[in-house]
Order: C-alpha cells, then structure tokens, then sequence
C-alpha cells in the first residue's frame, strides 16, 4: 500500500534571535491509509514543529525547511500557494489544543464551517449549511441547528472542540492532523473526545497523527507511535511493542518516571535526572546521552543510520551497531 | 493524631455584574459547604475538574481572598483581619502555597536569592542570615546555590523555576503547604522529579500537604487522603487506597474510570459521562451531579444528600448509599424498576 504520508530527511530551523534552533532533525516516518500514528514527546521535542510542517504552518520568512514530505502523491515542500490552500482543509486538515485560539471569535461557528465547504466544494450556502449541520450532529453537540449560529466564546471547553472537529473534518479530509486535542479538556470530557474522534475516525477511514504527551492517550488511539526527543524520532513501532518493551533509554525512563496506578507510593519515582538539551545545534551524535544511565563513549560520536522502513527501530547504539 | 488544619462550612460566592442598585445579578457558587480535617504529616489530595472551586478552596484557606461563612482553623486559631483573630502575618509563617504557573509566581525583576530571602525578611530575620537561609534551601531544593543565586527567573527552566518556589515557600518554614497544580505543567520526566523532592522535603520537615490537582495518577501516588470536589461541593473523600479501590460516588467512579490506562494491551471500557460538568453560576437543584450521574432518581434532583459514612473515614454525599437518608427511597425505586425488567 503506497503511503499517504511520506516524510524523508525532515530539518526544520527557526531563525532565533541568538541564533539558529535546529527544531527537527532529520525526521522520516510515513503514516498508512486508515492508521493512526502516536507523536509521542514532552515539550520542545518538536512533535507540533513536525505536525505543522505537514501543512506547511510555519511562517516562510523565519522557517528554513529541507528534506521531502509527499502528502497523497504531492511534493510539499515545492507547491504553490494555491494548491496549497486546496490541499489545507479538503486533504490534509488540522485540530489544534485550544479551540478558543483556533476559531475565528467575530464570526459563528455556523459561518466558519460553512465558509470552508464552500470555498473546498464549491457548492451552495444552503448545501454547505446542511453539511456544517450534519457534522455538529455527528460530533455530538446538543441542539446543533441552535449551535451553528453560536460564537466561540459561547460554548465551554468540550463544546468548542467538538465544534473544532467538526471543521477539521467538514470537507472530509483523508488525513487529519491532531495536536494535542483534550490537554486542554478535563477527564470525563477528554475521554469523550478521544472516543469520539476514534470513532469518526473508523467511520470515514481516514489516517491520523496524533501530537501527545500523555503515554494513556497514545495507547488509547494509537496504532503505532514514534518517541521524539530533542528534535528526533528515536523510537518508532506499534504502540503496544514500543510501550510494553520499550528500547531506547529515554522511552524506557519516560515511561518509569510516569506516575501510574499500582506504584509504590512509599517508593521515590525512578525519575530521568537533568533537563533536555537546548536545540542550539544539530546533533548527530545521542541527544539523550548526558541523561542516560547506559551511556558510553560512543555515545557522543555520530550515531549510525537506522532503517526507517524498519517496522521497529531505535536510534541508540545498543540496537543500531549489533 | 491531630489535626492541623481543620475547615467548616466553607462559602464563597463571586457576584458578577451589578444591577442598577448595585446588587449582583448573577452570582457563582464556587465553593459551598466544604469541610475537610487534614491530620498532621499527612498528604491531603484535592481532585475535580476545572470550575470545581479547589483552587478557590485553596486561596480561601490561605485568605488571599476572605470566605463569604465558614471557619478555618489551623492548631484551633482562627486568623483574619476580623477583630478577635490572629493576624494574617501569623497564618502566612503556617502555611504557604505553591502555584501552578512557576513563572508568574516569581517577581521578574528579583533575583533567585532576594525572592526567597524576601519572606524571611519581612518577617524579620536578618539580612545576612536570610541569604544564609536562601543558599541552604536552594542546595536542599536541588539547585546549586552558587549557580542559581544570582539568576532571575527567565534563566531558569520549568521545573527549576518550581524548585525555587517550593524553596520559598519553605523559607518561612511553614507546617503546611499548598501545592496548587504545582506539578502539572512539568513535562513528565521533570514532574518525577519535584514529586520526589516534595515527599523528601515533607519526611524531612514534617510538613503538611494539601495537594491540589487534575491529575488523578499524581494524587494517587502523592497522597493520603482525598477529596474529590464537584461544582463546590465535596462529594466523597477518604483514606487513598480506599477511595481508588471502591469509589462510592458515580461520579468519583466515572472520574477515576476517565483516565486512558497507563499499560499497553488494556484499553479499557470507559464509563462515559454525558457533557460537561454544569456551569457553576446556576448549579442543578439537589445533588449537583444528578443531570450527569446514570443513577440519578427523582429525589436526586429535590433534595441535597446529606455526607455519609461509607466506612471509617471514607464518606460521601449520595443518596444511592445504603447508609444515606434517602436510601430506603432508593431501594423502593429500585425494586419498582427491577420488576419493571425482568
């Protein structure tokens, strides 16, 4: 099956004030149709910078780019505005962590909706109305008819991103682009969302990549996850291998330094001592290094290339010489 | 054991808006009728979703803002500007609070040392021994004193920003500490971290904890006692193991089932409340959960249940217990649906 997403060699670099900031190094993965990937990191680990480049997000004049990305058979990185604004919304659509940032506030949620049918489809304001209606319906949202002629700040947290759904997903997009959709949310509402976008998902078989921190909310959707960590993937395989039997130092401290039921409340967490490394330069050699228990000599020499077709890989030299 | 903190009837409404002779035309009901006792050396934690008035709990216990009835006790003093109690200086030496934002809660233009040296001042200590003071902490928070003391805020990262708030709230050396969300915007790996400094710093100074959080993993590791709020009211605290192993209140259940499991191969099945928790400006009449809860029966909406026993010190406020006034309501209601089944 060719994939729907193919990213190769992705750099992304931010012109800093004091200097370059090497967000994301080198990233290659492809997402299948119909899966769904985890980006699984903590902050600055360049999971929402490698989301963004995929709809290509970043502001041009600050942002240096290199690498391939092909979304559904296109280039990316070489396309004209234009085509752009065609893909962004009907191919390839996004939901952010906060909705209230995400909506336009002087427009309904209603027009907003329908503005994108519209511009997508070509068709009708009274086909495109029908449409939005449709999808507040079917995420859930109570009295949807009342609800298109509602602002943003008149529905509450959970509301809003039902609503944001709703447009990520109007022009049924093939792929859909989550960034972290329920931090925001409180638990029963979070679960709500993450059932819901499970099940859209089923029913109109899209793929989708899923920005998180949260290692539950990973297992919870996630057919396979890539670990990053100071700019890099360096774990990557299905969810359930990765986080049962994780290999690389990091994904293993992580998941020990995360506080979950049936641990030994009298015992101190196994917590990953030390802070991630500043994204100053690139790294070739092992970002993790100065933080791992295992670490050697080899570690701060350039590592070997990993296979990234591999159905698993990490990108630490206890996996990569052998 | 005693306790250290003890709170009664605790009220607060926030008026918004004034009608044209001045009087509210709308009031929130942040936090009404909420007792608690936290013993000495323990761990309180609070749990509830945003608008569940932990937070303002939390600032009413520290009189940052003044309850509208009720009384807080800590040793059995009162404090307050009201004539007759302690002052506000003696309670601020009792109790400090952590806040979430780490940032926000440092003075910018103060250096590491001079923002924790600065209560100690005001309070008395000399300038000298205050620095004295601030140097130990900083080394005792994890930080290198002679890295850190002549930094501002901004050259810190999150987690050692949150160090140093936790070193100044210890540098009154209080009984109690507040730890409102103070964990919760650290990344995971950070967040293990603190969690292990704070049940360091509490073995070693024999502090008090009340532990504010959304977290329902953290609580349960951090705590020994929880409480677990809705739209202002408790509806169920208790003993840790106790109140995580057989929650009585749907909604602590729903809660605590909310939570996407932490190992790989068990998806579980949810228990999945309808919409969002209410709007705390006109909270449902009787049980305040009763438009959400599965359980809910007529007497849910009419009258508001009374805190029961469950067992030892686990209590909870539902008319679905069996120790509950409305209980024999209850069964009768239930025997008629029963029937109605099968």
């Amino acid at each position: 099956m060719t994939p729907l997403i193919e990213v190769k060699k992705l750099n992304v670099t931010f012109q800093g004030e004091e200097g370059p900031i090497y967000a994301v190094q080198d990233v290659s993965f492809d997402l299948a149709p119909g899966e769904t990937l985890a980006l699984l990191g903590e902050s600055g680990c360049g999971k929402s910078v490698t989301m963004k480049s995929l709809m290509r997000l970043h502001p041009e004049h600050k942002t240096q780019i290199s690498g391939q990305i092909q979304v559904a058979g296109q280039d990316l990185l070489s396309m004209k505005s234009s085509a752009l604004s065609k893909l962004r919304g009907k191919t390839i659509s996004m939901v952010f962590q906060e909705p209230m940032l995400a909506f336009d506030p002087v427009f309904t949620i209603g027009d907003q909706i329908i503005e994108a049918v519209r511009r997508h489809e070509g068709c009708s304001q009274a086909d495109a109305r029908q449409r939005a209606l449709e999808m507040l319906e079917r995420v859930r949202i109570p009295s949807a008819a009342k609800r298109l002629k509602a602002y943003p700040h008149e529905m509450s947290g959970g509301m809003r991103q039902r609503a944001m759904i709703a447009l990520a997903l109007a022009c049924r997009p093939q792929i859909l682009l989550a960034d972290e959709p329920t931090t925001a949310l409180d638990a029963t509402v979070q679960i709500q969302v993450l059932l819901l976008l499970k099940e859209l998902q089923r029913e109109l078989g899209m793929s989708m990549i899923f920005v998180t921190h949260d290692v539950g909310v990973a297992i919870e959707v996630a057919d396979r996850t890539a670990v990053m960590y100071a700019g890099r993937i360096i774990e990557q395989g299905p969810v359930q291998e990765v986080l049962s039997h994780p290999q690389h130092p990091y994904t293993q401290g992580l998941l020990a330094a995360t506080v979950h039921p049936g641990m030994d409340r009298h015992q101190p967490l196994p917590a990953i001592p030390g802070s991630p490394p500043q994204l100053l330069r690139r790294m070739e050699d092992c970002a993790f290094a100065p933080r791992c228990p295992h670490a050697q000599e080899a570690c701060s020499l350039p590592l070997p290339a990993v296979d990234h077709q591999a159905a698993r890989w990490s990108r630490c030299i206890a996996h990569t010489s052998a | 054991m005693t306790s250290v903190l003890r709170v009664q009837d605790l009220k607060k409404y926030f008026p918004l808006g004034k009608d044209l002779f001045g009087r509210p035309t709308q009031v929130v009901h942040a936090v009404e009728s909420v007792s608690f006792d936290v013993k000495k050396g323990r761990t309180l934690g609070i749990v509830g979703e945003s608008g569940c008035g932990k937070s303002t709990t939390a600032r009413l216990l520290m009189h940052l803002i003044e309850p509208d009835e009720g009384r807080i006790l800590i040793h059995g003093k009162e404090y307050g500007q009201i004539g007759g109690r302690h002052p506000l200086s003696e309670l601020r030496k009792q109790m400090q609070m952590v806040f979430q934002d780490s940032y926000a809660s440092l003075n910018p233009r103060l250096t590491i040392e001079d923002s924790i040296a600065f209560g100690p001042r005001i309070h008395g200590v000399k300038e000298v021994q205050a620095r004295q003071m601030a140097r130990d902490l900083l080394e005792r928070v994890g930080l290198n004193p002679g890295v850190f003391i002549r930094r501002y805020p901004h050259e810190l990262s999150g987690g050692q920003r949150q160090r140093v708030n936790i070193a100044r709230a210890l540098a009154i050396q209080p009984e109690i500490v507040i730890l409102d969300e103070a964990v919760s915007a650290l990344d995971k790996s950070v967040q293990a971290q603190v969690l292990n400094l704070l049940a360091d710093l509490k073995k070693e100074l024999g502090l008090t904890y009340l532990f504010i959080s959304h977290d329902l993993n953290v609580v349960q590791y951090i705590s020994d006692d929880v409480m677990v709020m809705y739209l202002g009211q408790v509806v169920e605290s208790g003993p840790v193991e106790q109140l995580y192993r057989q929650s009585a209140h749907p909604y602590t259940r729903a809660l605590l089932n909310s939570v996407p499991a932490q190992t790989p191969g068990t998806r579980k099945d949810y228990i999945v409340l309808e919409g969002d928790p209410p709007n705390p400006i006109a909270p449902p009449s009787g049980c305040r959960f009763h438009p959400r809860c599965e359980f809910a029966r007529a007497i849910c909406s009419e009258k508001t249940p009374d805190t029961v026993r469950v067992e030892g010190e686990h209590r909870a406020a539902c008319f679905r217990l069996p120790q509950s006034a409305g209980h024999q309501h209850y069964i009768a209601l239930q025997e008629v649906q029963d029937d109605t089944t099968h």
